[in-house]
C-alpha cells in the first residue's frame, strides 16, 4: 500500500511518516506543491497539518484543492488539513471559541471506521487555534471535545476523513490505532 | 517497528561512500553526536576526529565525563576549551534566537579551525529530525533555531554530513543501544547548553548559578528515582529567570532570583506532558537551591505546562 504524507508545513508532518512507516506501508512525504498527476500511483493521501490560517492563507495550502477535487481514493486531513477540506468542501472555518493544546479529552460520537475498536473517550494531543464551524453538506461529525464541536469528521459520499487532534504524536492516546483504522479503510476501498 | 541493525548496516556503508577523505565530527558527548559518531568511526575509523567543545556551558563535570565516555570508545578525539570565544559571542544577547545563532557561528568557527588543522572537509553532526522540524525551512514556522541547523552561518565552508537526520530521540537510544554505547540512556541536553537556560543574556556568572541549580535538580531527581520514588523524568534541568521577587533570610530582607524547575516526560522531544514529581521531591529540590545558592536565589516555581503550547527547553 502506498500512501502519501502533503506536507502543509506542520511540526508533526514528518511524525506521521515515522507512524505509517512503522505500519509498514510505503510512504512519502512530498510537498503540497506536488501537482496531482506527478503523485503517481497512490493508495491514499493525509493532508498534514501547519502553521497556515488556512481561511486567509489559501496559497500557503498549495495543491490540496487539487487532490480533494480529483482524488478517487481515501484523503485523512488533519489539523489544517481538515481546516482545508472543510472549507474546500463548502463548510467553513475560524478561529476557536477556545484554542487547545497539549492534552484534551475527546468523545467519540461514531465509533465505525477511525475509532473503531477504541474506548468512548480518551486523551488527545492538540495544537490549534481555528476550529472547523460548520461541516461541509454531505459530512458528519464523529467526535467532539468539551470545547471543540467538531474534532472528526467524514464525507458520507466519498472516504473523506479528517481530524482535529493529532494521533501521529505519542501523546495521543490510541493514535497509531487511529492510522491503522485508516488503513483499513484505505484497503477495503481498493479492494 | 525501527530496525537499528538495518539502520546500522545502511548508514555505515553510506558514510564510506559519502565520505572519502577526512570528517571532523561535531561531539558533546550527548547520545546523538555520541552515536553519529561511533557509526562514522565503524565507517572511515582514523580518518574521523571527533571534536569535543567546551564552551564554558557545559553542567557540572560534563567535560571530564565525555573525556571518559570517549576513551571507553576508543574514539580518535580532541578537546577544545573555547569558554571566552562564546563568552564574548553571547555578550549583549538577550534575544533567544540571537543567543542560538551566535553559538551556531561559533561552533562552525570552531570546527573550521579543526578540520583545517586535520585536513578534513567534512563535518558531520548528530542532527535529528526535531532540529531540522523545528529550525523551519520554506514551509515550516521557526520555532527555535537549533545550533546544528538553523544556526549554522551562510559562508561555512565544511560539508556537512548527518546520518540520523531521519531519525528521533528514541530511535537513537535504540541504535546507541545496539552499538552498545552507554550514553544510550543520558537525558537530551541541547548543544546551546546552559546559555538558553539562562532567560536573558548569558554572562559567565548567571551560567555558574544556573549550572549549579541543573546540578541540584539532576542530583535530586535521579536519586528519587533510584530510590524507586518516581521514575526518571526523560528530561529535567533548571531555568533561570530574570525577575527578583522578596524574601526573608534570617531576619533580613532578601531580594533574589528566581529559578524554575523544568521536567517532561516524552518519547521524541515533538510532544511533552509535565512531569508529576512528587511534592516531598520537589520541596527538597526548592530547599537545597534556597539554602545552597542563598546569595543568588529566593525563590523556586515548578513549570507545569505541556508541548505545545510550550517548548520543552524555555528558549
Amino acid at each position: 500500500m502506498r500512501v502519501l504524507v502533503v506536507d502543509n508545513g506542520g511540526q508533526w508532518t514528518h511524525r506521521e511518516w515515522r507512524v505509517l512507516r512503522y505500519l509498514k506501508v510505503d510512504t512519502r512525504i512530498v510537498p503540497n506543491t506536488t501537482p496531482f498527476e506527478e503523485l503517481g500511483e497512490v493508495d491514499a493521501l493525509v493532508l498534514s497539518g501547519g502553521a497556515p490560517n488556512v481561511g486567509s492563507e489559501t496559497a500557503r495550502m498549495g495543491n490540496n484543492g487539487q487532490y480533494l477535487d480529483r482524488a478517487d481514493f481515501p484523503i485523512l486531513g488533519i489539523c489544517a488539513g481538515m481546516h482545508f477540506m472543510a472549507i474546500h468542501l463548502g463548510g467553513s472555518t475560524g478561529p476557536a471559541v477556545r484554542a487547545e493544546f497539549g492534552r484534551t479529552r475527546l468523545f467519540v460520537d461514531q465509533a465505525d471506521e477511525l475509532f473503531s475498536g477504541l474506548p468512548g473517550q480518551f486523551d488527545v494531543w492538540e495544537s490549534h487555534n481555528d476550529e472547523v464551524k460548520t461541516i461541509p453538506e454531505g459530512f458528519e461529525v464523529l467526535a467532539h471535545s468539551d470545547t471543540c464541536p467538531v474534532e472528526a469528521m467524514r464525507s458520507l459520499r466519498r472516504p473523506l476523513y479528517a481530524v482535529q487532534f493529532h494521533p501521529e504524536v505519542e501523546n495521543t492516546e490510541f493514535g497509531e490505532d487511529i492510522f491503522r483504522n485508516f488503513l483499513k479503510v484505505v484497503e477495503e476501498w481498493h479492494r | 517497528m525501527f530496525d537499528s541493525q538495518v539502520f546500522v548496516e545502511e548508514k555505515v556503508a553510506e558514510m564510506r561512500e559519502r565520505i572519502p577523505g577526512k570528517a571532523v565530527i561535531a561531539c558533546s558527548g550527548g547520545v546523538d553526536s555520541t552515536v553519529a559518531a561511533v557509526l562514522v568511526d565503524r565507517a572511515i575509523g582514523e580518518r574521523l576526529l571527533t571534536v569535543y567543545v567546551d564552551t564554558g556551558l557545559m553542567r557540572q563535570g560534563e567535560t571530564e565525563h565525555v573525556r571518559g565516555t570517549f576513551d571507553k570508545l576508543g574514539l580518535h578525539y580532541k578537546m577544545v576549551e573555547a569558554g571566552q570565544e562564546f563568552f564574548a559571542a553571547l555578550k549583549g544577547h538577550t534575544d533567544p534566537e540571537r543567543k542560538r545563532k551566535a553559538i551556531g557561528e561559533r561552533f562552525i568557527r570552531v570546527f573550521e579551525r579543526e578540520a583545517k588543522a586535520f585536513g578534513a572537509e567534512f563535518l558531520v553532526q548528530g542532527t535529528i529530525a526535531p532540529d531540522w522540524i523545528e529550525s523551519g525551512d520554506g514551509v515550516r514556522d521557526t520555532i527555535k533555531s537549533h545550533h546544528n541547523v538553523g544556526g549554522l552561518p551562510k559562508d561555512m565552508s565544511l560539508k556537512l554530513v548527518e546520518p540520523l537526520w531521519d531519525l528521533y530521540k528514541d530511535e537513537v537510544r535504540q541504535v546507541a543501544r545496539h552499538l552498545r554505547v552507554e550514553v544510550s540512556e543520558r537525558q537530551p541536553f541541547p548543544g546551546p547548553a546552559l546559555a538558553i537556560r539562562v532567560i536573558g543574556e548569558a554572562d559567565e556568572e548567571s551560567v555558574r548559578v544556573v549550572r549549579e541549580a541543573c546540578a541540584i535538580v539532576e542530583q535530586e531527581l535521579e536519586a528519587a528515582s533510584e530510590k524507586g520514588a518516581m521514575v526518571r523524568p526523560w528530561q529535567y534541568f533548571a531555568v533561570l529567570l530574570p525577575v527578583q521577587s522578596v524574601g526573608v533570610q534570617g531576619d533580613r530582607r532578601a531580594y533574589g532570583r528566581t529559578v524554575a524547575i523544568r521536567s517532561v516526560e516524552s518519547v521524541d522531544g515533538m510532544t511533552a506532558a509535565f512531569s508529576r514529581i512528587p511534592y516531598d521531591v520537589l520541596e527538597r529540590i526548592s530547599l537545597r537551591i534556597t539554602n545552597e545558592m542563598k546569595a543568588n536565589v529566593n525563590r523556586v516555581v515548578y513549570d507545569i505546562t505541556h508541548k505545545p503550547p510550550a517548548t520543552i527547553e524555555w528558549e
